[in-house]
């Protein structure tokens, strides 16, 4: 369960009343570049949102199209919503790390580790490249900007990371097969 | 691993080149070709010749050993003189900063290469206004370097780089000494003026996200091209 | 007290050991400089100290012996002073930026402000104490053997003045850094070359002031007050227009230099004139040194030619009516000429020290210039019109002063005649300028390499 999802559509409901499918627009277009919501999820999450006192079926519209629930915010959710807005997000609590533990992992089984961050490398860089091609092209808005710089600082980082390990592997490896 | 035989055809290629500053060697043997209109960074670690690189396919430096190729023109048989001419009216440069000269205008340091190839004063000072309003500086004409924050100065620096509508921009760090929103305007203005020029660039920049601007990359390492992409 | 002067003094030392080539060639000039003014100062102060006729007639056609004429002689030398001024003032600059940075870094690393001020004075004082000795060394031999026995006086003058060079050196040292030590941080993170405002403009003038308070002291004091005031108003005269003409000069050296600056730089059609008429508006006050010492030898040396044509005239005319030799006369004559030679060939020094040390400070400027294929021929011609522009009109405005105090001194002796040929004057000062700037040109094919790009 994403830890977030039930707080950004309590977010976007907090706005004013909406229905599902209208919610699942919104947050697509407000979040580019992040996993598009499924509707399915949409519509369990809000569920639980009534179930808790945070949000409340507001009435139906049709529209001249098929029949929607609307829904909106409690005052209830309004409070939970501002609490968790202003809650400190816990930094990096675990550190699980894939490209880590497969430098490890490539050690011990005697393979290629310089190889494979190498590779890995490349690939981030044909990602950042990717990235920075959506945001530098015509039209794109500021929140399409935002979310790709915020991708390409995270994989700037786990370059840089793979620059200083790839420059420390003889050290890395005498480490590990002593271990 | 020898790449050096994949470079027929490019704008503009350099073959194994190698080139000493005292006992140092920056390059050894390095072999990097650019194509006409492409973004091409070269990254690496510092000291790894990534700037003594951009000099000898500028013709800013001639390597020890080695060749550059322009365009079918080999630039170690050119003088100094035609050098010189090829770097103002065939290429552009942008450096980290200090390309400006301080005791002149915006728009006369961007009018300066028009003027060098003949345009009047008047007429190379109203096209520097169409670049530099290009480059989002409209209205900091009669600003010197020194009144300009850095990514303004970058920005009429590569005003001043594209003016003479060159074939190559040699782009040397060009975000180097600017915060990351200054860079990225930088680079944005770059990125989309050469895309519409048709200008192909060579950017040599240590930073990940300057190189992702880029439509290729080549790594130096230690003087030479290290190899890309997958692992075995 | 004298422990840390002593510390101080090691640590300078290692400073000037450990900076570079520029270090020593500012220490090795500041040295000719520093000789210079001791050696004139010197040879003035000795005849200074002599009082009424003596009796070495043979040394000068006799020109030492008189009283009056010894006046002159002594004025003479203390004006050589002005232009050496002016070469030292250019030889404080190699490497002042370098050198305050390095001092700014001393600053930052927990010295306090008077120990940096120490380690200032000293360098430029040891370099000054150099000079000095060098040229007592040289000096009082000549004197011994000219004079059998000059008096005690004599000495305690040439004491003193060799004392007071390095001094004085000193003193300017560490006044020129008064605001490193102000701001330490300011000046370490200063990426350009520092701009130098008109403080050097008035440290100048109050030299300049200073040596002629002195040579106008000096002056009256040997020719002997007794005889009345009408033989020292001559000098007086000479000495205030004299003294009025070296503060008019850096002024209009300053001004031309603002006001060429700014006429061209709207109208410049090619790149080097626009180049050199925005340096010029830029920073007109940084060639005043030098180019007021130009105007100076510019206005000495056409009036002279005027004087001397007009002179000689005289005395070919009345060869059998003169009391003395005709080469008491003319000897006075070369002398002159020979100390506005002298005077002019040390400015042009400056001038010289003046250019390369401003193409160093720009280097690496220019090597991007030249990376981005700006011809070095654009470069050198902006180089060579920074000189060329300002020195125009003041040299002819200096030119139009000699010839004034030619002309004055013709309708005085009423001989009527105008010495055009004094014209040449002026035209060749200004052909020698453009030399010396000429003469460090060659350091911009050495200083401009790609090495100036790397950018750490």
């Amino acid at each position: 369960m994403s830890m977030s999802t039930r707080h950004i559509l309590l977010g976007l409901l907090a706005s004013g009343p909406s229905h599902g499918y209208d919610l699942k627009r919104r947050h697509d277009a407000r979040f580019p570049q992040a996993r598009p919501l499924a509707y399915g999820q949409v519509y369990t999450t809000l569920q639980r949102l009534v179930r808790d006192g945070l949000a409340e079926v507001e009435g139906t519209d049709s529209d001249g199209g098929p029949e929607r629930t609307v829904y909106r915010a409690t005052d209830e959710g309004v409070r939970e919503l501002s609490r968790w807005a202003g809650e400190i997000a816990p930094p990096a609590p675990f550190v699980t790390n894939e490209i880590f533990a497969k430098v490890v992992v490539s050690i011990l089984s005697d393979g290629d580790p310089a190889g494979y961050l190498r590779a890995q490398r490349a690939a981030h860089m044909d990602r950042m490249r990717e990235l920075t091609a959506v945001k530098t092209a015509g039209g794109a808005d500021l929140a399409t900007v935002l979310s790709a710089d915020f991708a390409l600082n995270h994989l700037d980082a786990d370059l840089r990371w793979m620059t200083t390990t790839a420059a420390r592997l003889t050290t890395l490896t005498a480490e590990v097969d002593t271990a | 691993m020898n790449h050096g035989d994949n470079t027929a055809g490019g704008l503009l290629t350099g073959r194994r080149l190698v080139k000493a500053h005292g006992r140092t060697e920056a390059l050894r043997g390095a072999t990097v070709t650019l194509d006409a209109g492409e973004i091409l960074a070269v990254t690496g670690p510092s000291g790894s010749g990534k700037s003594t690189l951009a000099h000898c396919l500028s013709g800013i430096t001639r390597p020890d050993a080695g060749s550059v190729t322009y365009a079918g023109r080999r630039l170690e048989e050119l003088p100094e003189k035609r050098l010189s001419e090829l770097r103002r009216t065939e290429f552009g440069v942008v450096f980290q900063f200090g390309q400006l000269i301080p005791e002149l205008t915006a728009a006369d340091n961007v009018a300066l290469p028009l003027m060098l190839a003949g345009a009047g004063r008047a007429e190379a000072r109203a096209t520097a206004g169409e670049w530099l309003e290009r480059f989002g500086v409209r209205g900091q004409e009669d600003s010197r370097p020194g009144e300009l924050s850095g990514g303004q100065a970058q920005r009429v620096a590569l005003a001043r780089a594209l003016v003479t509508g060159p074939r190559v921009v040699f782009a040397d760090e060009p975000t180097g000494a600017l915060d990351s929103l200054a860079g990225e305007q930088v680079m944005t203005a770059l990125v989309h003026t050469v895309r519409e020029t048709g200008t192909a660039v060579l950017l040599i920049t240590h930073d990940a996200q300057v190189a992702a601007y880029a439509d290729r990359e080549v790594r130096l390492c230690d003087g030479v091209a290290a190899p890309q992409g997958a692992a075995a | 007290m004298t422990a840390s002067l002593l510390s101080d003094l090691r640590l300078a030392w290692q400073l000037t050991r450990g900076a570079g080539r520029r270090e020593w060639w500012r220490t090795g000039l500041t040295a000719t400089g520093a000789a210079l003014a001791t050696g004139f100062a010197l040879a003035a102060g000795a005849l200074a100290s002599l009082r009424g006729g003596h009796h070495s007639d043979s040394l000068a056609g006799g020109l030492l012996g008189e009283p009056g004429t010894r006046a002159g002689v002594i004025l003479a030398l203390l004006l050589l002073l002005v232009p050496v001024l002016g070469f030292l003032g250019q030889c404080a600059r190699i490497g002042a930026v370098h050198r305050d940075r390095r001092l700014a870094g001393l600053r930052l690393a927990g010295a306090t402000p008077g120990q940096v001020r120490r380690i200032a004075a000293l360098e430029t004082g040891l370099a000054c104490l150099l000079g000095s000795a060098v040229a007592t060394a040289v000096t009082v031999p000549v004197l011994v053997g000219a004079w059998e026995r000059p008096p005690a006086l004599t000495w305690v003058v040439l004491a003193l003045i060799a004392l007071a060079v390095p001094v004085l050196g000193a003193a300017a040292g560490a006044l020129a850094l008064r605001r490193v030590v102000a701001s330490p941080l300011g000046w370490v993170r200063r990426v350009g070359p520092a701009r130098p405002g008109r403080g050097p403009g008035r440290l100048f003038l109050a030299a300049l002031l200073l040596v002629a308070g002195v040579a106008l002291l000096a002056a009256v004091t040997a020719s002997g007050t007794p005889r009345g005031p009408s033989l020292w108003r001559t000098p007086m005269t000479v000495f205030g227009a004299l003294l009025a003409v070296g503060a008019g000069s850096v002024w209009l050296s300053g001004a031309a230099c603002r006001l060429v600056g700014r006429t061209l730089a709207v109208r410049a059609r090619s790149a080097a004139t626009l180049i050199a008429a925005e340096r010029l508006r830029d920073d007109p006050w940084a060639a005043a040194r030098t180019h007021a010492a130009v105007l100076l030898v510019t206005v000495a040396g056409t009036g002279f030619v005027s004087v001397r044509h007009i002179v000689t005239e005289a005395l070919r005319e009345d060869r059998h009516r003169l009391a003395e030799s005709v080469s008491y006369y003319t000897t006075g004559l070369d002398l002159t000429g020979a100390a506005i030679a002298v005077g002019l060939l040390i400015t042009l020094s400056a001038l010289a020290v003046g250019t390369a040390e401003s193409l160093a400070v720009r280097r690496s400027g220019l090597a991007a210039q030249v990376a981005a294929g700006v011809p070095r021929a654009v470069l050198v011609r902006a180089l060579l019109l920074e000189t060329a522009l300002p020195l125009a009109p003041a040299l002819l405005v200096a030119g139009v002063g000699g010839l004034a105090i030619g002309a004055g001194y013709s309708s005085l002796t009423a001989s009527g005649a105008l010495p055009w040929s004094a014209l040449l004057v002026p035209l060749t000062v200004y052909a020698a300028c453009l030399l010396a700037s000429a003469t460090a040109l060659p350091l911009l094919r050495r200083t401009v390499r790609p090495s100036e790009l790397r950018h750490t």
